[in-house]
């Protein structure tokens, strides 16, 4: 009797320590790199205006557009980690319609609120649609010419942030492996102004 | 003899327990690393240009070198990469199963105390 409970009670602490490691190391599958050059339509530029809204129906992305600017540290500030993710414009990159790279940003994640509003960038493809809608009425619409997953650690500055003779749209998250917290990889969603529609009354 | 048993087994289930709580910690820790420490490590921009230029690029044609703060482009290019990924959504997965550890290691702890003072009182010990 006494050796069976000294092998219930040890049989029981080792469940308990499986139970405790097991759960551990599940990473998400690395995001496909889907690099293709495409020669948008030159579109002309629109006049600077503030993007507001950002839409794209591909992945189910409706959401604001906040300001972001510069970290304390040089880096790009992101959107802050809130149950109601946003995603967010660098202020220091042309308005989505000027000639130029309009850079946005967004989580992929937002640690214990879930998925970020750029959760499913990866899953882009080339041809698909793009909306900013911009502080004075007007919308850019935009569609993609390339998603690229770029190691954080090799991040394309120049290609992201570097001039551009048209409009284009940078969409910036994370992805790739999960490291600690963080992400192994950028997801970069390169696209081209392709049309601009007029205000609509109400629409915003 | 018996109180090297218990005393091996209370041992045991206080380092479950304490191998939990930094579990819940990092949990609740999760939303502030933003300020990224990594990203300045990642600043290297220069000499990511050569091993990205072979791979099948598809903006560097149109992305000029020449990288002058002209009118209407970037203006102040950022260093480093975006930190847009707080991943401790698992962690919530984990903390289940932290909570289900724990909770194992008690009820052994307790089912074990209990079987044990019951004998030593048939006993009489």
């Amino acid at each position: 009797m006494s050796s069976f409970s000294r092998r219930a009670v040890t049989a029981g602490a080792l469940a308990s320590l499986l139970t405790a490691c097991a759960g551990h190391g599940t990473t998400p599958p690395r995001p496909r790199t889907t690099a293709s050059p495409v020669p948008a339509d030159r579109g002309r530029s629109l006049v600077r205006s503030a993007p507001v809204r950002l839409l794209i129906p591909a992945i189910g992305v409706d959401t604001p557009v906040i300001r972001l600017g510069l970290a304390s540290d040089g880096t790009v500030q992101v959107p802050p980690v809130t149950a109601h993710d946003r995603a967010g414009w660098y202020r220091h990159s042309p308005t989505p319609g000027e000639a130029g790279p309009s850079v946005l940003l967004g989580h992929v994640t937002v640690g214990p609120y879930g998925d970020g509003v750029f959760r499913h960038l990866a899953r882009l493809h080339r041809g698909e649609r793009i909306t900013a809608r911009l502080e004075n009425g007007t919308a850019a619409e935009f569609a993609v010419t390339a998603v690229r997953t770029v190691p954080r650690t090799d991040f394309p500055a120049d290609d992201v942030y570097g001039d551009v003779d048209r409009p284009e749209l940078r969409l910036i998250t994370c992805g790739g492996a999960r490291t600690g917290d963080g992400y192994a990889d950028n997801v970069i969603v390169f696209a081209a102004l392709s049309g601009a529609k007029s205000p609509t009354p109400g629409e915003r | 003899m018996r109180r090297t048993v218990l005393s091996a087994l209370a041992l045991a289930g206080t380092a479950v327990l304490m191998g939990t709580g930094p579990a819940f910690a990092d949990g609740a820790a999760a939303p502030s690393p933003v300020p990224a420490s990594a990203a300045p490590t990642t600043q290297p921009e220069k000499s990511a240009e050569p091993t990205r230029a072979a791979e099948p690029a598809p903006a560097p044609a149109s992305a000029e070198p020449t990288r002058a703060p002209a009118d209407g482009q970037v203006s102040v290019v950022p260093s480093g990469a975006p930190d847009t990924g707080v991943a401790s959504s698992p962690a919530s997965g984990n903390d289940g199963a932290a909570i289900g550890a724990g909770a194992a290691a008690v009820l052994a702890l307790g089912g074990g105390t209990v079987f044990v003072v019951r004998r030593r009182r048939a006993t009489g010990a």
